[in-house]
Order: structure tokens, then C-alpha cells, then sequence
């Protein structure tokens, strides 16, 4: 086995925000979470913008910015066709801390990891997370794919159908974590490694669809909301016990964050319905995704809220020079500034991707990145018509109250998940 | 990674040459040492002089056995793709072979006469060609192949695809860099992206 000095171990949980952390391990919900603040350092945490699993945790497991990795989001568009295309882990141009790990001779165990699909070999072992589909292609190297699929191990629950069904929910939950649980023993018990990390998903699922009985007491499924949080408690301090119990001073070798953090929906805002109701985006029917765009239009929105100049020579029909990109950005700025519901302003900051982004990747990102107040949940897509709606979904991302639990004090104001990767590496330097 | 011999067994133009070969560049890629002996290239060499009774397509199929064996326990991965129709022959072959990975290409008479590039299911089918395979001489098709092809409803590299990855799941070949999603899985992606409220 190896020695303390050598190993380090990371728990994720997907969407936990800070506040709701503290209040869960104050109100004696999460024992071995309230354990972890009092002996560590807890703090808030910025993901990444846009707030979305897939472009934090591939800055957290990269150490860089999307500019330099290339994620942007769950989905990109087809210059030609304007369909939607879906990034993968092959096209996160830098490599990740369990590569550069691996120079080291250093082994990883990495269960769960969002935006890992399809798996690809690491010095180590990977299970894929969101959105991995088939689990033969979700694990590296192969050889752990027979028992995973003996114990029925699953990469997460059922959404479509845990969206209108919550009794399903909280038994796939269930289900999920303590497979998860399963599998994280069978990989350590076998696999000498030097650094662990393990993510908890079941959490962002969870506040998706009922971040209400969360926050309400009063809500009927409020019982059933703890619970989740006590079982996913139990499996933190599972993994704790065990590291503890293997390694010396292991409260310096354990890490915990989340990606993003989550607040309630007051509304939900279509960009794209936005941009066509300013006329500087004009879709006919009948194409696929934007397929429609007409020539003319200016820009359009990717979700959540990444809006992209229609720029000639960029996209099949794009109209717009350029020499105009920078005048057209800062025109959408403006007007989208100033966007209310109720009087209340709706966007909290408009940030200029050239501002934002740097490195190799940066040309192929949006041109500006939108962050809403609290509780305007930003959407892009290409059919709505209304600005403001509402659908059954009551949770959304937050970007600056992520969680980070660390062995250290980390006095940073604008510390984000991209920063972590460094401090994990030279955890194995000591 | 140790050899094997990787057994295609079909019906006259169900794929299984066209497969094997393209194959070939993809296990080579994995650097292994492949060798393909094709039941054509085989009855002019090996099997020169052997005619298409019953006992000389016998003597035909044992005589690509024995070499696929000799090459498999070297180190190499032999394909053979000849018709080998009968079971009896198939499993004496495979009792004697350390690894042995069968691989049916299934496809319906009505396809492969619609396909029919040479004209023999018509010519077997008119009376002009005896003893043609499938339709007047028996093909026994396998029980439990270790893989099950369908070429008549797969495209090639679906059926490439199965191959590999079976062979990756076996532990015969080195698991490859699988970087793409498919359409299909692209399908799945973007339901359970809309599930949580994207798209």
C-alpha cells in the first residue's frame, strides 16, 4: 500500500452550494460533512463561465481555462449545418491532472468524473460520468467493466423519467450512490493508486427537480431531500474512514468541492427568444437546431446563456463582417443589460468572451457570456418563442457559491475550480 | 498479446472476405502480426486440386485449421474466411485450436441473390451450378458463435465495430482509443441533456 505521503484523495459533489453545505452540516444532516468543515478549511468557490458541469469539471480536471481546453458547454453548433453538436472528452485539447500525474509515475482512480465520455486510457482507472451512455465505453482499462456491470452499476439515474416520476427519483438515488459506493470499494481495494477522486451527481439531479423540498421544510418531500443528503453524508464519511484509516495526518490529504452551486428558479430565460424578439435572430421552420438561421441574423445563444455573432466566414450564412463582430458584441451587450422581469434586472454581468478566454481554444467559444441574477435560469433554445416561461423544473446552476473544503487556507477572492488542479499536484511534492 | 484464430463462417458472399480485410489494418494498428488465409487464395494454393465434395471441402476446411492454429499458437491472429459449412468440422477445428473465436455472417438467400455480384445464386438457383452452399448443398450455421454479424442489416463498420470491441471485451486486442459518439448515443445525449433542462 502506499504511504501517506504519497496519496490524496478528492470527493465532488455536483452542484452543492456553499450555504446549503453549511446549513445541512449545522442542522445535523451531514455528521461527516460538519466533521470536515471543523477540521479543514471551507470556503465558496467560482466554477467556471458558463456554470455548466461539463466546462468546470473539465477545468477542474485540467487545471486550465476553457480558452486553453476547449469545453465550452454541453453543446456546440455545427458551422455548416448549424445542428447541435455534442463535445467529448477527446476534444479537451489539454491534458488532464491524472495525465500529468501519470508522468509522475502516479497512479489515479477516477469514479464518476463528468465529461469524461467516451473513457480513454489514463494512468489509472476512469469510469465516465455525465453523459456517458454505454458503460463498455465508459471504462479504462476494460478489465473492470465485468464486475461494474455484474453489480449493475449505473453512471446515473434515469432523468427522463426521474423528471415526472419522483417516487422514481429518490429510489434511483439511492440506488445510484450506493452503487457508486460498491464499485469505489472494489477499484480500491484493488488498484494501488496515489490519487482517488470520486463525484457525487446524484446532488445536481436532486436540486434540478426539487430544489424546493430542499430549501421548504414545509415541502412534502423535504424528509425524503434529507435523507438523500444523510446517505450521501454516510458515503463521504465511508471514503474519509477508510483514507483515515490507511494514511497518516489524512486531514491533509483530503480535498472536497463542488462544481457550481444552486439556488431556486423564479424564471426561465430564452435568449434565443430574446435575440428574436430584438431582430438579430431570424430562424424559418423546418431545419434541425438552427438549422433555419436566415443569413440575415446577427447571433444566436447556445445554452445557458453563451450568445455567438453570426460572423461571415465563421458560419455557412453569417452576415456579419469582421471588422463589425466587436460593435455588433457590444450592441447585444448593452440592450441585453438591461433586460427586467418585474422590474427586476435579469442579467447580472455581460462578459466579453475576449475578456474572458485565452489560449489555443478561444476562437472556437462563444463571443459573449451572460451570467443572470439569481433565479433567472438562462436557456438557449432555437424553437422558444417567450422570453420568460416557467416548466417543472425548480433549480438552477449559481456560478460564485460553489464549495471547496481543503486541507489548507486558500486566501484567493477569485479563486475558481480551474485553481485546484495546481494545489492537488503540488500536494504530491511535499 | 498472445494469438488467436478468428473463425468467419457464412454463406457465399455474406461479407466474410470484405470483412477480414478490413479488419486487417485495424488490428495492425494495435501492432499485431495478421494473417488472412482467404478460401479462395486457399484453394489455390493449399488446397489446389481439391474439388467441392463433401469430404474434399472437409479436407479444405482442416487444412485452414491446421494453419491458423500453427500461426495462432505463434503469436499471430489468423482470420480464415472460407465457407465452412458444416458444424461437425467447425467444432473438430475448434477443439484443437488453443483460441478459437467463431464469427457468423448471417444473410438471408434472398440478399445475398439480390446481391449476387458473379451471378452463382442465380446460376445454383437455375440448376447450372451444383452443390452451391445454401442453396444446394447444406449450410449449418453455428449455435453459439462467440460473434454474430448481420450483414444484411449492418453497415460494414457497424459490423467492424462489433468485431473489435468483442475481441477488446475478450482481452484478444489491446483496447483502442474510441473517441467518437455515435449517432445513436447522440440520440441519448441529447434526451438526457433535455431532461435537465438544456436544449
Amino acid at each position: 500500500m502506499k504511504t501517506a505521503q504519497q496519496r490524496l484523495c478528492v470527493v465532488g459533489l455536483d452542484g452543492v452550494p456553499l450555504g446549503l453545505l453549511e446549513r445541512l452540516a449545522n442542522d445535523g444532516v451531514m455528521p461527516n460533512i460538519a466533521a470536515g468543515i471543523e477540521a479543514g478549511h471551507h470556503r465558496s468557490m467560482r466554477a467556471s463561465l458558463p456554470e455548466i458541469s461539463s466546462v468546470s469539471w473539465t477545468s477542474f480536471m485540467t487545471g486550465a481555462q476553457p480558452g486553453e481546453h476547449g469545453i465550452f458547454g454541453f453543446t456546440d453548433v455545427n458551422p455548416g449545418t448549424y445542428e447541435l453538436t455534442f463535445p467529448n472528452f477527446a476534444q479537451v485539447e489539454t491534458p488532464t491532472l491524472w495525465d500529468r500525474l501519470g508522468k509522475r509515475e502516479l497512479t489515479s482512480v477516477v469514479l464518476n468524473q463528468p465529461a469524461t465520455y467516451p473513457a480513454r486510457t489514463i494512468p489509472g482507472v476512469l469510469v465516465s460520468g455525465f453523459v456517458a451512455i454505454d458503460l463498455s465505453r465508459s471504462v479504462k482499462p476494460l478489465r473492470w467493466l465485468g464486475s461494474l456491470r455484474r453489480q449493475d452499476y449505473r453512471v446515473d439515474i434515469d432523468t427522463a423519467r426521474a423528471r415526472g416520476d419522483h417516487d422514481w427519483l429518490f429510489q434511483d438515488l439511492d440506488y445510484t450512490l450506493q452503487a457508486r459506493g460498491a464499485a469505489l470499494g472494489r477499484i480500491w481495494d484493488e488498484v494501488e493508486w496515489d490519487f482517488l477522486q470520486v463525484v457525487v451527481t446524484g446532488t445536481d439531479r436532486l436540486y434540478h427537480y426539487l430544489w424546493d423540498a430542499v430549501e421548504n421544510t414545509d415541502h412534502p418531500r423535504h424528509q425524503q431531500a434529507m435523507d438523500y443528503h444523510r446517505a450521501v453524508d454516510r458515503f463521504v464519511g465511508q471514503v474519509w474512514n477508510r483514507f483515515a484509516a490507511e494514511n497518516e495526518e489524512p486531514e491533509r490529504r483530503f480535498w472536497m468541492l463542488s462544481d457550481h452551486g444552486f439556488c431556486g428558479i423564479k424564471q426561465e430565460v430564452q435568449i434565443n427568444a430574446w435575440l428574436r424578439e430584438r431582430g438579430y435572430l431570424i430562424i424559418d421552420d423546418g431545419g434541425r437546431d438552427l438549422g433555419g438561421i436566415r443569413h440575415e441574423s446577427a447571433a444566436f445563444a447556445l445554452d445557458p446563456g453563451r450568445i455567438y455573432v453570426h460572423q461571415r466566414g465563421r458560419y455557412a450564412r453569417g452576415s456579419v463582417a469582421k471588422e463589425n463582430v466587436a460593435s455588433m458584441k457590444a450592441e447585444i451587450a448593452d440592450a441585453i443589460r438591461s433586460l427586467r422581469y418585474d422590474g427586476e434586472p435579469v442579467i447580472r454581468d455581460v462578459h466579453d468572451a475576449a475578456d474572458l478566454y485565452s489560449g489555443s481554444c478561444a476562437d472556437g467559444g462563444p463571443d459573449l457570456v451572460l451570467l443572470a441574477h439569481p433565479g433567472f435560469d438562462l436557456k438557449a433554445s432555437p424553437t422558444a418563442t417567450e422570453v420568460f416561461s416557467r416548466t417543472d423544473l425548480v433549480g438552477m446552476h449559481t456560478w460564485d457559491d460553489a464549495f471547496l473544503l481543503a486541507p489548507y487556507s486558500i486566501d484567493d477572492e477569485e479563486l475558481w475550480i480551474g485553481d485546484i488542479a495546481g494545489h492537488l499536484e503540488r500536494g504530491f511534492e511535499n | 498479446m498472445k494469438g488467436f484464430t478468428l473463425w468467419f463462417t457464412g454463406l457465399s458472399g455474406s461479407g466474410k472476405s470484405t470483412i477480414t480485410q478490413a479488419i486487417e489494418p485495424l488490428l495492425l494498428e494495435r501492432a499485431l502480426k495478421v494473417e488472412i488465409l482467404d478460401g479462395d487464395v486457399v484453394r489455390t494454393n493449399l488446397s489446389k486440386g481439391l474439388g467441392f465434395s463433401k469430404e474434399d471441402r472437409d479436407t479444405n476446411v482442416r487444412r485452414i485449421g491446421f494453419v491458423a492454429n500453427m500461426l495462432s499458437r505463434n503469436g499471430v491472429v489468423a482470420m480464415t474466411a472460407a465457407i465452412s459449412p458444416y458444424k461437425e468440422i467447425r467444432d473438430e477445428i475448434r477443439a484443437h485450436t488453443e483460441t478459437f473465436v467463431e464469427v457468423y455472417t448471417e444473410c438471408s438467400i434472398d440478399e445475398l441473390t439480390r446481391r449476387d455480384p458473379k451471378g452463382l445464386y442465380k446460376k445454383a438457383l437455375s440448376g447450372e451450378i451444383k452443390n452451391f452452399t445454401g442453396i444446394s448443398d447444406p449450410y449449418e450455421a453455428p449455435e453459439n458463435p462467440e460473434i454474430v454479424v448481420n450483414t444484411e442489416h449492418e453497415t460494414l463498420e457497424e459490423s467492424l465495430d462489433k468485431i473489435v470491441r468483442s475481441l477488446e471485451l475478450m482481452g484478444l486486442i489491446p483496447a483502442g482509443e474510441d473517441n467518437h459518439t455515435s449517432p445513436e448515443e447522440e440520440v441519448v445525449i441529447r434526451e438526457r441533456l433535455q431532461a435537465l433542462g438544456y436544449i
